[in-house]
């Protein structure tokens, strides 16, 4: 099967009435890098967290490798987290603690709860650790607190500590909206690399649409809670651009 | 000239869409005006203007004022003086755009500010005749005499005492730590929402640390002393439960100021609930904490010293012995070194809460 997430009829109400998903439905190949598109507020960010359910969804459905995931309570959805990794926009880094122990947090659900509080970690996990803190580039620093590091160094310290979970899916919120340019390009390469070396399936919120077509394998686009697009970043033509960023556009003709 | 009307009329008409904000207008209105009726009859009118030394107090008066005001308020509701339409009805144009301080409701509360003050200084009983009568100026002049020639041969047991009082405080701080610690998570709205039941958790802790240290130490050292007898452990006591409530407030308000980015990712991260506390709450925490902690070290032991005063051991129980013999010398020697120890606490603590920033 080559599916590992269906998402169907996907529907998010908040408490305070804002429909933030309205029947969403889409499918996740695995290995593939998928990038969500749309304003701020169309429900990018609410999506992805419905998938590793920090949101509950008020109806639908997410299958996540062929089994249904809105109902998990407890330790079957402390063990579906542990299979999808995510990163933030501003990387949520744990503060005052070195890189070392920021990758190490990233096994939290296969250490003890005793064992995590006073810091002990297994010996094999401190070894892959130290490995994916050179993967992203980051050797030497392992005892360097990592809320010292600047952005584009603590977003890799949060891709390090995802992958420490060897996740399935690695979800990210748009992971260079707070980093400059060049800084984005890096960031946005270490994802590529993840997807493209080590098989992980990721699921992208960005912002910018020169990084869509270089970094997506395919695009999905919500507008208003509502998916509006489906398919390759090189079918996003001006027409397309006009109805997803539709207000804009005119805002930007009338000024 | 007409836009000005305009304007002028759109801010005088009460906006009736919202019903309760109409009735909160009305009852903050009918509060201020009963009030002033009450101050302006009972003291302006009674104690000041005819002077009557003795007036009777009956609950006919408030409530007559009560009604009054009511009425009062009814009528100026539909003038610019009404406070409660202002704080309820104005609408958001004109308050940005009208300096709050000019407006005629201001004039209102200027006065009401001004009817307290006159007020407050009769129940207070200010007099500059008392205060430069020569009896008093004797008095004073002997006690101060006294209390700046200390009688430095009981300093050993005075800094026993301290010594003592420091110690108490130190104790009373650190058995309060861990229930405070404990107790603050569960005093903080942001953890604490996430279902009814664990709501209702928060409310009763809220509840009672609010009651708890809504009572003076000194109250709750005079309770222990009757309980476990009068000494250092009775003021400890009552020292340590006040500061499991206050450090315990204070605990919580510093977890619902906490960025919940690391709590989301280490949720995400399939975490345990302690594990998300111990990895994304504790580490944003534990300084501050550290800071409070020191802060109400300082402050348990300048309250300890008071705290003896009702005989919770100490150098304050001290000081209330050699008072009740009129010992000025003596009391001028505690004052002394009451003053030190405060000092010192004072800075040391400072200085270590601005190096752990």
């Amino acid at each position: 099967m080559n599916e590992i997430l269906t998402v169907d009829n996907l529907e998010k109400v908040y408490p305070n009435g804002t429909r933030a998903l309205n029947d969403v439905s889409f499918k996740v190949n695995k290995g593939e890098f998928l990038v969500v598109i749309g304003l701020s507020g169309s429900g990018k960010s609410t999506l992805l967290r419905c998938i590793n359910r920090l949101h509950d969804p008020t109806a639908g459905s997410i299958r996540f490798n062929g089994s249904e995931v809105t109902e998990l309570k407890g330790s079957p959805l402390r063990s579906l987290r542990a299979k999808i990794g995510m990163i933030f926009q501003h990387f949520n880094l744990v503060p005052r603690k070195t890189v070392m122990t920021n990758v190490l947090t990233g096994t939290l659900s296969r250490t003890g709860t005793i064992a995590s509080i006073f810091g002990i970690f297994s010996q094999e996990d401190k070894k892959r650790a130290k490995e994916l803190i050179d993967l992203v580039g980051l050797t030497g620093k392992e005892q360097q607190r990592a809320d010292n590091l600047s952005g584009g160094q603590q977003q890799r310290v949060a891709i390090a500590r995802a992958l420490m979970q060897n996740p399935e899916i690695l979800l990210a919120d748009e992971p260079v909206a707070s980093l400059d340019p060049s800084t984005s390009h890096s960031v946005m390469n270490y994802l590529k690399k993840v997807q493209e070396e080590l098989g992980v399936t990721v699921i992208c919120n960005l912002h910018f649409l020169s990084l869509v077509r270089e970094y997506g394998t395919r695009v999905i686009a919500l507008k208003d809670g509502k998916l509006v697009f489906e398919g390759p970043p090189t079918d996003i033509d001006e027409q397309w651009f006009q109805t997803i960023y539709g207000e804009d556009a005119v805002e930007v003709t009338i000024n | 000239m007409t836009e000005q009307t305009l304007e002028n009329k759109a801010a005088l008409s009460p906006n009736f869409a919202s019903p309760t904000k109409f009735v909160k207008a009305l009852i903050l209105d009918t509060l201020i005006w009963a009030y002033i009726c009450l101050a302006s009859y009972k003291i302006v009118y009674t104690k000041l203007i005819i002077a009557d030394r003795f007036a009777s107090f009956s609950w006919s008066q408030p409530l007559t004022c009560l009604g009054l005001g009511f009425v009062l308020a009814l009528v100026i509701f539909f003038t610019p003086l009404s406070v409660g339409k202002e704080m309820f009805l104005a609408n958001k144009y004109d308050r940005d755009h009208k300096n709050p301080m000019k407006m005629p409701f201001a004039f209102v509360i200027y006065f009401t500010v001004f009817l307290t003050f006159i007020s407050g200084i009769y129940v207070s009983q200010v007099s500059m005749r008392e205060f430069f009568s020569e009896a008093g100026l004797l008095g004073a002049q002997r006690i101060f005499g006294a209390l700046l020639a200390p009688n430095f041969a009981i300093i050993d047991q005075a800094v026993f005492a301290a010594v003592e009082t420091i110690y108490m405080a130190f104790i009373a701080t650190t058995i309060a730590l861990p229930f405070a610690f404990t107790i603050g998570f569960f005093a903080a709205r942001n953890l604490m929402s996430s279902s009814m039941w664990a709501f209702g958790v928060y409310n009763i802790t809220r509840f009672f640390l609010n009651t708890t240290r809504s009572i003076e130490p000194l109250v709750w050292a005079i309770i222990f002393s009757v309980w476990v007898g009068i000494g250092p452990f009775a003021g400890m006591l009552a020292l340590c439960l006040h500061s499991i409530s206050s450090l315990a407030k204070l605990y919580s308000e510093q977890i619902e100021n906490i960025s919940e980015g690391p709590i989301e990712a280490m949720k995400a991260t399939g975490a345990s609930p302690i594990q998300v506390i111990w990895y994304g709450v504790v580490p944003q925490i534990v300084l501050p904490y550290l800071s409070f902690t020191i802060y109400r070290w300082d402050i348990n032991v300048r309250m300890a010293t008071i705290i003896g005063l009702v005989g919770g051991g100490g150098i304050g129980t001290m000081l209330m012995q050699y008072q009740g013999r009129a010992m000025w010398n003596e009391v001028g020697l505690l004052a002394i070194v009451i003053a030190a120890i405060v000092w010192v606490m004072d800075w040391s603590s400072s200085k270590i809460r601005a190096a752990i920033k």
